[in-house]
């Protein structure tokens, strides 16, 4: 049984009355003091007799456990989904049963992580619970920034009418669900990989093969289907042609995150890591939509890597790992591509998205990786611009950090990576048109 | 969320740089369109944006983002004292029919208050009275004594009112403040037309007592349910069943004080019970029990204090609470 802290005062007040009704022999005071200690010693009784016990289950699970008859308070919860994307909405069904055969007023908070907000209903509920009956509330929370989080424990309270005492319990039910971070469609990145694989994709690399774009006209060879015979050509040239097609195939590609702790500067919602971790779902859904195979690698206080593969799992893969990356650490670009290079294809094109601060080493890492001839692209989202909005940032001191980027980026740009200082009002196709130079 | 160094830091960082070999003369970077060089022959249109170009756009887009400032509420040195805000600062929506019930209960309450201190309450015993006497105007300590009333009773009709807290703080501590006197171990009222048999007395006194802890519940009540209509108002907590919940407060507010009365009672009657109950045996020590002026006096309910409490901490020891409550479900099950 808990005091508030008007029950605190309440019995501050009655001691002191008493104490000093005895000095000053005031039976008046004496009196008072008396019936205010009464008061809060009956309204103890009450509050006593409200027992809360406690269990916690998922709702799923509550038709096979028939184990917890004795305890009179038991909660179940169910979520609509376990994964959404950024700006996505769960619904929540918690279900609360009172086993016992008394009625009980009781205060019930299911607690929802402190980043999210509840859209529909509420998950703070008073209410009157009869003997041996059971309810339902339901809220939908959105949920507006990636990352793991976890729906619970539920807070269930029985306190006296007056408010003077309580009991508290935590029942220990929990969901986890998995927020996403939020893609922008992306009609062509324009990048193609210098060493495609022989398997068949969707990019076509300027070769003669399968494929859909046309190449070329050439002589009819035996063995040539009828259905690439073109007709008009044969019939102005005199001779037998048939269409050739650009061969489509698959590239690697490398999406470098930078989850540094320096990543994070900025308001929460808007910061580097934020942007970056959008910018590479969206680019992992394009590529792997064509077909490629996509590796992933984040680097802040550990190098933490999702090898290459293809397909809708792969994607799943990657977002899972995006919405876990945290901004921790500040392992410099060098140690991360020193890692990495051995074992990736020369050639695959690689893109960083990094905010290119607090990093001696890049301007070394980039070079590595262009003297391998690997395809550069930078995406860079300017921490500058955030803290500058967020007035954390004087203008001398932006002037002078601008100045410093654009020194490193004109210089990362002279060694042939295709760099793009991003800026937060800016689309991501339009930042890749820029750093690829369109 | 992260930080920067301070711009001081970045100048520093910036001139090194800048002073060192890191820029590079080679790379040209004068135009826009002029970086065909670093792009196999073709020309990119985009540059590295230009810090004037920033500026002049950043000009019209300086709103602070809405989770840039979070809300902090610095507490002030009571607040700090105390853990926490003493007086709420919460605006609450116009008063629901349960918040008006108990505004017209406490204005009730307030009323039967003011005229019970006004009878039991004199002001011989108390500070100012000493005071007046001492400069030699005696009537000044009546006036300071009905003042202090009178704020009490205007600052908790304001209070109940206007569900101004702080008025109400007021109140309760000017209806302690005037009770705040040495009596000397005898019962005195304010005026003489109260009753002179004790039980009377002190059921009176009783009375008194309760009517003030009614008063500080039931305008906390005014102020309770009137966060808690807001809350549900706005949407922050949703309730079921309000209608049983308010009963249940209604059915507390009429047992509760009946309770704590009785037991004040039991308390006060020590005198009368403890020779009443040593009387079964021996009579004479019954007399001397009755006479004894340590039993009548104030130190007798002291005594009695110790005794009821001792009775009900036992009933707390042995968990009654909850023993009573498993005999209820038991009963309820069969």
């Amino acid at each position: 049984m808990a005091w508030s802290r008007k029950s605190a005062m309440f019995a501050a007040l009655a001691v002191a009355m008493y104490l000093l009704g005895l000095v000053l022999r005031n039976q008046q005071l004496v009196t008072v003091a008396v019936v205010l200690l009464s008061f809060l010693t009956y309204a103890a009784f009450r509050t006593n007799h409200a027992d809360v016990a406690s269990s916690g289950r998922r709702l799923e699970d509550a038709d096979s456990d028939s184990g917890v008859a004795l305890q009179s308070i038991i909660a179940m919860r169910k979520l609509s989904s376990a994964r959404v994307f950024e700006d996505g909405e769960i619904d929540v069904v918690l279900r609360i049963q009172n086993r016992s055969t008394l009625s009980k007023v009781l205060e019930v908070r299911d607690r929802v992580p402190e980043v999210m907000r509840i859209k529909k209903g509420a998950n703070y509920v008073l209410m009157e619970l009869g003997g041996r009956k059971e309810t339902e509330i339901s809220y939908t929370i959105e949920a507006p920034l990636r990352g793991f989080y976890t729906i619970g424990p539920v807070c269930v309270r029985v306190q006296d009418a007056f408010g003077l005492f309580h009991n508290e319990r935590e029942i220990q039910l929990y969901d986890d669900f998995l927020v996403f971070p939020k893609m922008e469609d992306i009609k062509d990145a324009l990048i193609k990989s210098r060493v495609p694989k022989i398997f068949t994709g969707a990019v076509n690399i300027r070769n003669p093969g399968e494929g859909t774009n046309f190449y070329n006209l050439r002589e009819y060879i035996p063995g040539d289907p009828m259905k690439k015979v073109n007709w008009k050509a044969w019939a102005r040239s005199g001779k037998m042609m048939v269409n050739e097609f650009e061969r489509d195939a698959v590239s690697d590609i490398i999406l470098i995150i930078d989850s540094r702790s320096v990543s994070e500067t900025g308001p929460v919602s808007r910061n580097s890591l934020v942007y970056s971790t959008r910018a590479a779902a969206s680019l992992a859904q394009y590529f792997l939509s064509r077909r490629d195979s996509v590796g992933l690698v984040t680097y802040g206080d550990e190098i933490v890597s999702v090898d290459r593969d293809t397909g809708k799992k792969q994607l799943y893969v990657i977002l899972t790992k995006l919405a876990g990356a945290m901004a921790k650490g500040n392992t410099p670009l060098k140690v991360v591509t020193n890692r990495i290079l051995p074992h990736i294809n020369r050639g695959s094109p690689i893109i960083i998205l990094s905010p290119l601060e607090d990093d001696p080493t890049i301007i070394d890492a980039v070079r590595d990786l262009r003297a391998r001839n690997f395809d550069v692209t930078i995406l860079s989202p300017s921490s500058l611009e955030f803290e500058f909005d967020a007035r954390r940032l004087d203008r001398t001191g932006y002037e002078v950090l601008k100045t410093e980027r654009d020194i490193l980026i004109s210089e990362l740009r002279g060694l042939g990576a295709n760099v793009m200082d991003w800026e937060p009002e800016m689309m991501l196709v339009t930042a890749l048109a820029g750093a690829r130079g369109f | 969320m992260g930080t920067r160094n301070d711009a001081r830091n970045c100048i520093s960082r910036s001139t090194r740089i800048l002073g060192g070999e890191i820029i590079a003369d080679d790379v040209k970077t004068d135009g826009a369109s002029d970086t065909s060089h670093l792009y196999d022959g073709k020309t990119v249109r985009s540059s590295a944006p230009s810090r004037k170009k920033a500026a002049g756009r950043l000009k019209s887009s300086t709103d602070i983002p809405k989770d840039a400032i979070p809300e902090v509420h610095v507490p002030s040195w009571i607040e700090s004292f105390f853990g926490g805000p003493i007086v709420s600062s919460m605006k609450f929506l116009p008063a629901n029919r349960t918040v008006t019930n108990l505004q017209v209960s406490s204005a009730g309450i307030l009323v039967l208050l003011t005229a019970l201190t006004l009878l039991f309450t004199p002001v011989s015993g108390t500070a100012w009275f000493a005071i007046a006497n001492l400069i030699g105007i005696p009537i000044i300590g009546g006036v300071i004594h009905i003042l202090i009333m009178v704020i009490g009773a205007i600052g908790g009709a304001y209070g109940i009112f206007q569900r101004d807290q702080r008025a109400l703080l007021v109140s309760y501590v000017a209806m302690l403040l005037v009770t705040l006197r040495f009596a000397g171990s005898k019962v005195e009222f304010g005026f003489n037309l109260l009753p002179e048999e004790e039980i009377l007395q002190k059921v009176l006194l009783i009375a008194y007592a309760v009517f003030l802890v009614m008063y500080f519940e039931l305008t906390n009540g005014i102020i309770r349910f009137s966060m808690l209509d807001t809350s549900i108002r706005t949407g922050e907590v949703y309730v079921m069943g309000e209608g049983k919940i308010i009963r249940q407060y209604y059915r507390a507010i009429g047992i509760t004080p009946v309770v704590a009365g009785v037991v004040a009672l039991l308390t006060l009657l020590i005198n009368l019970i403890i020779p009443a109950m040593v009387g079964i045996f021996d009579s004479v020590q019954a007399n001397r029990l009755r006479e004894s002026v340590e039993l009548t006096s104030v130190y007798g309910v002291a005594l009695g204090t110790a005794m009821v409490f001792t009775v009900i901490a036992a009933a707390f020891a042995v968990n009654l609470p909850l023993r009573l409550q498993q005999m209820q479900e038991g009963r309820a099950n069969k």
